[in-house]
């Protein structure tokens, strides 16, 4: 009946996708994806997404730890399906698939996978075996700036004047000095910058700059990089960032392996 | 050095992946509300915090809704025009308040409507300044040096009792020329600013005696205030001004009048350049100033980058005095000729000798300080 076709969003389903996977083996991961969905995959040639069925509507929350879990819950499919598949394409969170007039939302999604085949194909050609980590190297400014005051011949003298001067005059020297380490520290930065990133790149097949972030204790962002790698070679560029953490003042966040958010 | 994927620790990590990154679809088969990158800051948001929110924009809403709020404000106060004035012209400034021991730039809006000139000030609901386009007597634009050691224009506008109002503007040339165009539109003429770096704000012009005018004034002066108490003599600051009535010195940081005299009474002037300070051996030219108060011949002294310039006006009114007497009498005591009204009745401006006739009761203080 014309009637029930016409059926409110409410009811109307959609897909989540979690990510494109290599291999086309009939998937059944169970209830463990967002909210305890149930998550399959669904095949075109030798791809397949993996998804679960939902409403139409994206999943958002202000509380922090639905959010988490939702998070979590994300990663953990996409992981299950790297386990199963050996290589995907992760998907961001939050992507549904919705229907059209005539079309259900399953058609849709094997519409795309069939018109952008090539695309994913070369995608997957470029990521396989290989996975993602993160690097993030920061720098303590105080550390530096005391390591640099004794290296500058400059600053040194500064540093060094200030000791016999008048409280004001004091102040004025300490403010010239402040400038002075600024701009030292930032042309230091950028030594550093290239100096690591040189080091790093030999490790890995692919690299992204990514924006350095806040991190906590004074410390500042020296640079925020996601590495592709095969896994193996994850002990090689292991090895080169333990060099860099055990520099005074320096520390090294490596975190992975992931899967290959940015590169794809 | 492992990497790690303690779920815990690298939770901000996975955010950072699954929320900006992975692949992306096409955007016609994908729901979105408000499109897809707001949910993911959404979520971000949540995790990490207001001071991210507003960073990512999360309270762009509420900012919105903030500035809808004050522009609607900004809108319902406007100063209370009069039946039929209309704003021509609306510029942002400051008016130069100056009263008492408070001074300052006071901030508003210009308001230049066919009647008047106003400054508002729509925070406050407050007219910092206004005036009726009839009682403008002149207008013009000095540079002055700002404190920020920039050159600032001043709009100088001379208004009734030829009180000088400062203003600045964000285009003071424009607001300047609206003004005149507004003020001659109504059949009003304008007076001429002869010397511009002349005008000044203080006050005196509101202390002068009815039919009392300024003829000369300038930048700042010293004064030696006399002794007082235990405070010894003490050089002051503040501006000298001569009237067609009096020679008045202005104390800049009590602001009021602390010596005034009748030209009239002004015996002689004379130069010199001698020490100033106890603690220093600078020396500076000093211009003191004899003048006669009961019956008793007293000196000031001034100093000042620009005192020689006082010395032309100052013999002036000096040499008016002269002509009080025609008859030239030598000084009893030291034989300078003088005029002999001038001798009898003030006394000799070389020697100080003072007739024995004025009766005076009082000695004679010595010009020389």
């Amino acid at each position: 009946m014309k009637i029930e076709e016409n059926v409110d969003s409410k009811t109307e389903k959609a897909i989540y996708v979690y990510c494109i996977a290599a291999g086309n083996a009939e998937a059944d991961f169970g209830n463990m994806g967002l909210e305890n969905n149930y998550v399959y995959s669904v095949s075109y040639k030798d791809l397949s997404a993996v998804i679960h069925s939902c409403m139409i509507e994206p999943y958002k929350s202000e509380d922090k730890e639905i959010v988490k879990a939702w998070a979590t819950a994300h990663e953990k499919v996409v992981e299950a399906a790297l386990e199963q598949f050996g290589t995907v394409l992760p998907l961001g969170f939050d992507t549904i698939i919705k229907g059209e007039s005539g079309v259900t939302p399953e058609d849709n999604l094997i519409n795309w996978i069939k018109d952008d085949y090539e695309n994913l194909k070369q995608k997957i050609a470029r990521i396989e075996n290989k996975a993602e980590y993160g690097v993030q190297i920061s720098w303590d400014p105080k550390v530096i700036g005391e390591k640099l005051i004794e290296d500058n011949a400059e600053i040194n003298r500064l540093n060094e004047e200030i000791k016999s001067k008048s409280k004001g005059l004091a102040y004025m020297y300490r403010q010239k000095l402040e400038n002075l380490l600024k701009k030292e520290i930032e042309i230091t930065s950028e030594k550093y910058f290239k100096d690591f990133y040189e080091k790093i790149k030999n490790c890995v097949d692919d690299i992204k700059i990514e924006k350095t972030k806040k991190v906590e204790n004074d410390r500042q962002m020296l640079l925020n990089l996601s590495c592709l790698l095969p896994k193996e070679k994850s002990r090689l560029l292991g090895d080169e960032l333990e060099k860099i953490n055990s520099i005074e003042g320096f520390f090294v966040r490596y975190t992975g392996p992931w899967p290959p958010y940015s590169f794809v | 050095m492992e990497p790690t994927r303690d779920t815990h620790a690298t939770l901000v990590d996975l955010l950072d992946r699954i929320l900006d990154k992975g692949l992306v679809l096409n955007a016609d088969i994908i729901i979105s509300v408000a499109g897809i990158p707001l949910i993911g800051v959404n979520l971000r948001a949540a995790i990490a915090g207001m001071e991210t929110m507003l960073k990512y924009g999360v309270m762009q809403a509420w900012d919105t809704q903030t500035r809808a709020w004050e522009s609607e404000h900004r809108k319902k106060y406007l100063p209370a025009l009069i039946k039929d004035e209309d704003i021509a012209l609306k510029m942002f400034g400051s008016y130069y308040y100056n009263k008492g021991i408070y001074n300052a730039w006071k901030p508003g809006f210009f308001y230049l409507t066919g009647k008047r000139l106003i400054l508002y000030r729509q925070d406050f609901d407050e007219i910092i300044f206004q005036i009726p386009l009839e009682e403008i007597k002149a207008l013009a634009i000095k540079e002055e040096a700002y404190f920020t050691k920039e050159k600032k224009k001043v709009i100088c506008l001379i208004g009734s009792k030829k009180a000088v109002h400062r203003f600045s503007a964000a285009q003071a040339e424009i607001l300047k020329d609206a003004i005149v165009q507004n003020i001659e539109a109504r059949g009003f003429s304008l007076e001429k600013i002869s010397d511009v770096s002349k005008l000044s704000d203080l006050q005196i012009t509101t202390l002068l005696m009815d039919n009392e005018s300024v003829l000369n004034w300038g930048e700042k002066i010293w004064y030696l205030m006399p002794s007082d108490g235990i405070a010894q003599d003490t050089w002051r600051s503040g501006h000298l001004f001569l009237t067609d009535k009096r020679l008045i010195w202005w104390y800049d940081f009590e602001k009021r009048i602390i010596f005034d005299v009748y030209t009239n009474k002004v015996i002689s002037i004379n130069i010199e350049t001698r020490k100033t300070s106890g603690l220093s051996n600078c020396k500076e030219k000093v211009l003191d100033v004899i003048y006669q108060s009961d019956n008793v011949k007293k000196a000031v002294s001034f100093a000042g980058g620009e005192i020689e310039e006082w010395i032309g006006p100052l013999n002036e009114i000096v040499n008016n005095l002269t002509d009080l007497g025609s008859e030239a009498e030598a000084c009893p005591k030291c034989g300078k000729e003088a005029p002999s009204k001038e001798l009898l009745e003030r006394g000799c401006s070389n020697c100080n000798w003072v007739s024995p006739m004025l009766g005076n009761k009082t000695k004679i203080i010595d010009a020389k300080v």
